[in-house]
């Protein structure tokens, strides 16, 4: 009751004036400026990467082969202290050619290309891509250019195809030769395992330390007249942009960026949407009483003890999982919640006042009370019991994604932390994986529900003693 | 059926509540709020139905403007029958009487401004075409009701407005849709002592002014013979006594009505300590009452046939008519 007298000079301010309520409270200027981030930031992402492209790369294996697998962000330097190496693209075009012709019209050929290299760690993997056209197929022999002189053979690799691709670091062969050359320079067994990175890319001494400065490779190989030779070291970091990339090498801040708008639609939506049809249903029950109430007040009951997810999991089994069905699925369920008892409540006590009598004296439908003698009283308790209800519902969206119950298409929060959960995140140490989304759907939280719990101040002043 | 210069008849009206007990509400018991009640009211003259708490008057005001539809008997209003009539019809009767409820503080949409609570009538009834025109009908009502300057208060909300200047915008209310008929329900028994009289002015001069009818709902004997030309004394759902407001404070003749009239506060001080010898007891429950005077119970003055059979009205002298057996000629 308290609130329904005391919320009667709020209706005299409009939207600006509780705007500029909402903003005399510290905490919801915060919430508004998270807001006004996501929002800015669900615009930006849906203009600058529109959203069959997204789809289509977040699905898509091989627009991100040159991209580090597992890469922490690149912002993890500055508590770690170190510089992380970036990916390197060795690629022959600045390299430097020589061709010798031989005596039965084939052609020598020799490549050589150079690149620096002083980070504090070891590169992650690195494979050699070719792309070239032959008749015949080619023997190719690489050697690696260390910044100290030193010059080896690291593999003689006949392609197997024009578009063959070297996978180095998973060269067991070349792991043990490396491992064998290293033990012979510093004259005993290091104090690490060497990997072919390591082989590769370490000075030779007990402990692992990049040697850094100027390394090349070199490709030589014979061909024939017509032949086309190209190939690229890709030289994998450990970091990668803003936030990472995954164990398919996508780039996490796609999914990041696109959570954003899929989240703060799909919790807006269920919000508003439940919201606003259990006000209606629940002012007709309270209003109308008799039959209707009967039924509808059964209906909430039976829905109250629904279990939610298994039937969101039966529905997902029965129908296509998008977005939209999700959200129906979810709507629906949420319409005779027991929310509705609440309203229902409230209606009968507002319908007894005299001032609903004194309408009905001068001829006020039922439609008419509803709509503008209810309605407006009982608003005041449901906008931020709508607006505090948007959390849930984005955390119920990651949920269902976690679960695999979310639309597969579509990256989501709840979608990257599904994949770090699957693929070991926490054992890998890879908490960037899982935090990200986390704080996302945190960030999120907390912007609507400081911004609910000013307008609940607003709305009841006796919770600003508190 | 219209008869000259009768706007209000009731002929044995009847207003039951329905309460349902037991085992899937099988047994069915009614709350006989008004049983029974038949008066006329002319057009233009104020009525006084009096009573204590409980004794059906609000329900039997209430039942007349059709806020509750009638069990029994009918309701003539410029004689045509309203008993239970619907929707247009309905609206038609709605426009032609007003309420101004025992409560100001609320009776009013607290988020609706002073104008927009009297414009909603206008509104619902689309009683004036424009805009203009609505906020020219509430300003002279305003004015009417002397809440002036009118712009002062027509912007105010509800709360912003004492007592008194709302139950002079309640006033307004009901008669800006020009009705021939206000049910004024205890209008002044929520105001302070120093505004009561100032309000019962404003309805009376109002009365006489625009020619309405007024049924004035009271508990309060002493502000009738101010108010009106008429009085029903009410007891228990029944009208114990009809007459002049005049005949019924100089010569009342149901005992109940001088048992009221003995209540009534003396504001002589030498009578200070003075014992009023008033009935002891209570209004009977209404649940299925005794087929009997409803006041027997509680007379001093009751016989055997008193307990035994309900009394029918008796014109006891000419225009006063009492519901009491001790009136019967035989």
């Amino acid at each position: 009751m308290g609130w329904l007298s005391m919320s009667s000079s709020k209706h005299s301010r409009g939207f600006k004036g509780v705007l500029q309520e909402v903003l005399s409270y510290k905490s919801a200027v915060l919430g508004v400026l998270i807001l006004v981030f996501l929002i800015v930031l669900s615009i930006y992402t849906i203009v600058t990467i529109p959203l069959p492209e997204a789809i289509n790369a977040w699905r898509s294996s091989e627009m991100w082969t040159k991209n580090p697998r597992n890469a922490q962000p690149e912002w993890i330097e500055v508590f770690i202290g170190k510089r992380l190496p970036r990916t390197i693209t060795v690629s022959l075009a600045n390299a430097e050619v020589s061709r010798r012709l031989l005596g039965d019209g084939r052609i020598a050929a020799s490549w050589v290309a150079y690149f620096n290299y002083d980070y504090d760690d070891f590169p992650s993997e690195l494979i050699v891509f070719f792309n070239s056209s032959y008749s015949e197929k080619p023997v190719v022999d690489i050697y690696w250019l260390r910044p100290d002189g030193e010059e080896f053979l690291v593999k003689k690799h006949t392609l197997r195809r024009p578009d063959d691709r070297l996978y180095l670091s998973n060269d067991l062969g070349l792991e043990l030769r490396l491992s064998g050359l290293f033990e012979s320079k510093v004259g005993g067994k290091p104090n690490f395992m060497v990997t072919v990175e390591k082989g590769l890319f370490a000075e030779y001494s007990l402990d692992p330390r990049v040697l850094k400065g100027r390394y090349g490779i070199r490709f030589e190989t014979i061909l024939n007249e017509n032949d086309v030779f190209d190939a690229e070291l890709v030289v994998y970091g450990s970091v990668y942009g803003l936030a990472g990339t995954d164990h398919l090498r996508r780039p996490l801040i796609i999914g990041l960026l696109w959570g954003t708008p899929i989240a703060m639609s799909f919790g807006l939506t269920t919000a508003i949407l439940t919201t606003v049809l259990n006000l209606i249903i629940g002012t007709v029950s309270g209003w109308y009483l008799g039959k209707v109430d009967t039924v509808i007040q059964r209906i909430v009951e039976i829905n109250a003890i629904l279990p939610f997810l298994p039937i969101l999991i039966l529905l997902t089994t029965f129908y296509k999982i998008d977005l939209v069905v999700i959200l129906v699925s979810v709507i629906v369920l949420n319409i005779f919640s027991l929310g509705i008892k609440g309203t229902r409540i409230l209606v009968m006590q507002i319908k007894s006042y005299p001032y609903i009598e004194a309408a009905q004296a001068y001829g006020a439908s039922n439609g008419r009370l509803i709509l503008f003698y209810v309605i407006p009283k009982i608003l005041p308790p449901v906008v931020p019991g709508m607006i505090s209800a948007v959390p849930g519902f984005v955390f119920l969206e990651a949920g269902l994604s976690y679960l695999g119950l979310g639309d597969p298409f579509l990256p989501t929060w709840g979608k990257i932390i599904s994949d770090a959960q699957s693929n070991g995140a926490f054992y890998k140490g890879l908490y960037y994986w899982v935090l990200e989304p986390a704080f996302m759907l945190i960030l999120t939280a907390i912007a609507f529900a400081l911004i609910g719990m000013a307008l609940e101040k607003i709305v009841n002043p006796k919770l600003k003693e508190l | 059926m219209s008869s000259d210069g009768k706007l209000l008849e009731l002929e044995d009206l009847k207003k039951w509540f329905e309460i349902r007990r037991g085992f899937l509400s099988s047994k069915v018991y009614y709350v006989k709020a008004v049983d029974g009640v038949t008066f006329s009211l002319d057009e233009g003259k104020a009525v006084s139905l009096v009573g204590e708490s409980g004794s059906g008057k609000t329900t039997l005001g209430k039942t007349i403007i059709r806020l509750y539809e009638p069990n029994g008997g009918r309701i003539l209003f410029q004689g045509k029958d309203v008993t239970h009539i619907k929707a247009n019809d309905l609206k038609w009767y709605r426009r032609m009487t007003g309420l101004v409820q025992q409560d100001p503080f609320g009776a009013f949409a607290s988020h609706f401004t002073i104008f927009r609570s009297l414009e909603e009538p206008l509104l619902i009834h689309n009683a004036v075409e424009s805009k203009e025109k609505r906020a020219e009908r509430v300003f002279k009502v305003l004015e009417e009701v002397r809440l002036t300057p009118v712009e002062d208060f027509a912007y105010k909300y509800p709360h912003m407005l004492s007592g008194g200047q709302l139950q002079r915008v309640a006033i307004a209310r009901a008669i800006i849709l020009e009705p021939k008929l206000i049910i004024a329900d205890e209008p002044v028994s929520m105001l302070d002592a120093s505004v009561r009289i100032e309000i019962l002015t404003l309805l009376r001069r109002l009365q006489e002014r625009l020619r309405l009818s007024v049924i004035y709902i009271t508990h309060d004997l002493a502000t009738t013979r101010f108010f009106s030309e008429w009085a029903l004394i009410m007891y228990a759902g029944h009208v114990m006594e009809k007459a002049s407001t005049q005949e019924v404070l100089r010569n009342p003749l149901h005992p109940y009505t001088k048992a009221l009239l003995t209540a009534t506060p003396d504001p002589n001080p030498e009578n200070r300590n003075r014992f009023k010898e008033v009935p002891p007891g209570e209004p009977p429950a209404l649940v299925n009452p005794p087929i009997c005077c409803r006041f027997s119970p509680r007379c001093p003055l009751a016989f055997d046939k008193c307990f035994k059979e309900e009394p029918p009205e008796f014109e006891a002298t000419s225009g006063h008519w009492v519901k009491c057996w001790l009136y019967e000629r035989s």
